[in-house]
C-alpha cells in the first residue's frame, strides 16, 4: 500500500506553550502523537518522553526479541501491535518514574495515540483523549475510545452525547501515561483499504472542529500537510483554546492491473513520501 | 470582588464573581454555575448579597445544600465557607484578593487555570462513577453491559452464522480481512462498516449503501436492538445478546 502522510502541531490562540508532541517515522509507517498536562514545561516533558520512548522502541523492530514486550500476553494480536502496546507501557513507566524521581515534575501525565501501518494492517495503540479517526467510503469513523470521565459516563449511559459536550468536566481523564504505575493500553487492529485515510489528532481540534467539518477537511485537501494545516486554522478559527495536533495519513494503491501503465505517469507526483518529522 | 469558586477535588474549575444579581446554582445550563451532576436539582440554590451580607438559599432541592457540612435552607456566608452541592463543593471568597484557600497540602498554582486537563486516580474514579452510577435515573447499563453485540446472518453466504462486535470498527465484504466475510462473486470488498462509538454502534456505507429496516440509510446510522440490515445480498440481524 502506497501511503502519503503529513502532519502539523500549532500552540492554538490561548495557551503560551505547545505540550502537544508528534512524530512521523516514514520508513516504518509509524505514526504517534501525544498531548501533555502538568504546570510549568512538565507538560511538555512528558508528551516529549511518551513520543519519542514509543518510536525508540518500535524502532527495535517487532523481530529484535532482545526488546522484551511488557504487559499482559494478548494473544490475537500481531507482533506489531504488541510491540507498539509494549511501547505505551513502557512510556508509562518513565513519565510515571520521571516524576517519583523529580517532585517538581508530579502530576504530569500525557496522553498517547498510536498508529503502525504494516501491509494492509493498522496497529493501534491508545491511553487518553487523544483520537484517532478513519475516513473511508466518505464517513468519520473514531478507532479510539476517549479514556474521560465524560466519554466513560456515556459509556454507561449516565450522560448523553450532547450532555458530555457541555460538561465542564471534560478535561477529567481516567486514564493518561504518568499517572500511575501501571496502566491500561487500549490495543486494536483493522484492516485498511486503497483511498482510506486515517488521521490522528489531539483533544484542541475535537473540541473545536466538528466531525462533519474534519471529514470535509480531508476529503477536499489531498495533500496531507495541508489538510493538516486547514483544520488546525479551522481550530484557532473556532477560538484555538488548546494546542493542536493533527496527523494526515493518505493510503492509495500501487497501481496494477492490464492497463496502469497509461496511468502511471500521471500517479508519480504522488509517490513521495515525506521524510521523518517532528514537531512541537 | 467576592467570588465564588467551583471546585473539583483540589483545582478550581469555575470562577464567578458575586456582583448585584443572585448567583444561580443547578443542573440547568441556564445558572451561573451549572453543576452537571444527577444529585444537583436543576435549580439547586442561589448566592447573593442582602443587606451587606452574603448569603445562601436552597431552592427546595431534593439532595439538599450544605455549609461547612451543615444542612441549610439558608445562611450566611463567610470567607472560607464551603458549600457542598451534590459531590460538588464550592469555596466562598468574600474578601475579594485573598487568595482561596485549598486544603490539600499542595502547593497552590500560580493561578488558577481552567480547562487543565487533570487525571483521577483508581479509587478517585471508582468513586466518581459510582456515585454517577447510583444517581442514575438511566441504570440500564449495569444489565446492558453483560450484553454482547451480536450480528446474526438472516440471509446469505458468509464464513460464520454469527458475530459478537467486539472491535471498535467492524467491516463486512469479501475481504479477506473482513469481519464478517461475504462469500460469492461479484462482491464488493468492503460493503458496509460498523462503528463502535461511546453511545452504540452506528452503521455506515463502504463500497454500497446498507438498508437498515428496509431503508436505504443516509449516512451513519446508530443501531437498535432487533434491526435488521441488508448489503449485497446479506442480512443481518444485530441484536444484544445476553
Amino acid at each position: 500500500m502506497q501511503i502519503v502522510s503529513g502532519g502539523v502541531s500549532d500552540v492554538g490562540r490561548v495557551r503560551t506553550n505547545n505540550e502537544d508532541c508528534f512524530r512521523i517515522v516514514a520508513p516504518l509507517q509509524l505514526f504517534v502523537l501525544s498531548d501533555g498536562m502538568g504546570g510549568e514545561a512538565h507538560g511538555e516533558i512528558a508528551s516529549e518522553v511518551a513520543v519519542e520512548t514509543v518510536v525508540k522502541h518500535c524502532l527495535g523492530g517487532p523481530d529484535n526479541h532482545a526488546i522484551p514486550l511488557l504487559g499482559e500476553p494478548r494473544p490475537g494480536l500481531s507482533s506489531h501491535t504488541k510491540r507498539l502496546a509494549s511501547a505505551v507501557l513502557l512510556a508509562n513507566k518513565k513519565i510515571f518514574e520521571s516524576a517519583e524521581a523529580n517532585p517538581e515534575q508530579r502530576g504530569m501525565g500525557a496522553t498517547l495515540t498510536a498508529a503502525w501501518i504494516h501491509g494492509s494492517k493498522l496497529s493501534l495503540a491508545h491511553v487518553g483523549d487523544s483520537r484517532a479517526y478513519l475516513l473511508r467510503g466518505g464517513v468519520l469513523q473514531q478507532l479510539t475510545s476517549d479514556h474521560s470521565l465524560v466519554a466513560e459516563q456515556v459509556r454507561r449511559g449516565i450522560l448523553t452525547l450532547a450532555e458530555a459536550e457541555e460538561s465542564q468536566m471534560q478535561s477529567v481523564l481516567i486514564r493518561a501515561l504518568g499517572a500511575q504505575q501501571e496502566v491500561e493500553v487500549d490495543a486494536e487492529e483493522h484492516v485498511l483499504f486503497t483511498r482510506d485515510i486515517l488521521m490522528l489528532c489531539s483533544d484542541g481540534l475535537t473540541r473545536m472542529v466538528t466531525e462533519p467539518e474534519i471529514a470535509g477537511t480531508l476529503q477536499a485537501e489531498s495533500d496531507p500537510d495541508r489538510a493538516a494545516e486547514k483544520l488546525i486554522a479551522l481550530a484557532n478559527e473556532y477560538g484555538g483554546a488548546d494546542n493542536v495536533t493533527v496527523i494526515v495519513v493518505r493510503l492509495g494503491s500501487v497501481p496494477k492491473g492490464w492497463f496502469s501503465w497509461l496511468r502511471r505517469g500521471a500517479r508519480t507526483k504522488n509517490a513521495g513520501n515525506n521524510g521523518s518529522s517532528g514537531g512541537k | 470582588m467576592a467570588k465564588l469558586s467551583l471546585m473539583f477535588e483540589s483545582k478550581v474549575v469555575k470562577e464567578v464573581p458575586i456582583g448585584g444579581k443572585p448567583i444561580g446554582i443547578g443542573r440547568s445550563p441556564d445558572n451561573d454555575i451549572p453543576v452537571d451532576n444527577l444529585a444537583v436539582s436543576n435549580h439547586h440554590a442561589r448566592v447573593f448579597f442582602e443587606a451587606g451580607r452574603l448569603v445562601v438559599e436552597d431552592l427546595d432541592s431534593l439532595n439538599g445544600t450544605f455549609v461547612n457540612d451543615l444542612r441549610v435552607e439558608r445562611a450566611t456566608l463567610h470567607d472560607g465557607d464551603a458549600i457542598h452541592i451534590g459531590k460538588h463543593r464550592i469555596i466562598v471568597d468574600a474578601t475579594g484578593d485573598a487568595p482561596v484557600p485549598v486544603e490539600t497540602g499542595r502547593k497552590k498554582a500560580a493561578a488558577p487555570r481552567i480547562n487543565e486537563t487533570m487525571v483521577l486516580d483508581t479509587k478517585e474514579r471508582r468513586n466518581m462513577l459510582q456515585q454517577a452510577a447510583a444517581m442514575g435515573e438511566r441504570t440500564q447499563f449495569a444489565s446492558g453491559r453483560m450484553k454482547v453485540p451480536t450480528l446474526v446472518v438472516l440471509r446469505g453466504k458468509t464464513d460464520q452464522t454469527e458475530y459478537a462486535l467486539t472491535n471498535k470498527l467492524t467491516v463486512i465484504g469479501k475481504s479477506a480481512m473482513a469481519t464478517v466475510r461475504i462469500k460469492g462473486w461479484f462482491k464488493p470488498e468492503m460493503a458496509a462498516q460498523i462503528n463502535q462509538r461511546d453511545d452504540g454502534f452506528y452503521i455506515g456505507p463502504g463500497d454500497k449503501v446498507p438498508s437498515v429496516n428496509g431503508a436505504p440509510i443516509h449516512g451513519p446510522l446508530r443501531l437498535k436492538d432487533g434491526d435488521v440490515i441488508e448489503v449485497s445480498g446479506v442480512r443481518l440481524n444485530f441484536i444484544f445478546r445476553e
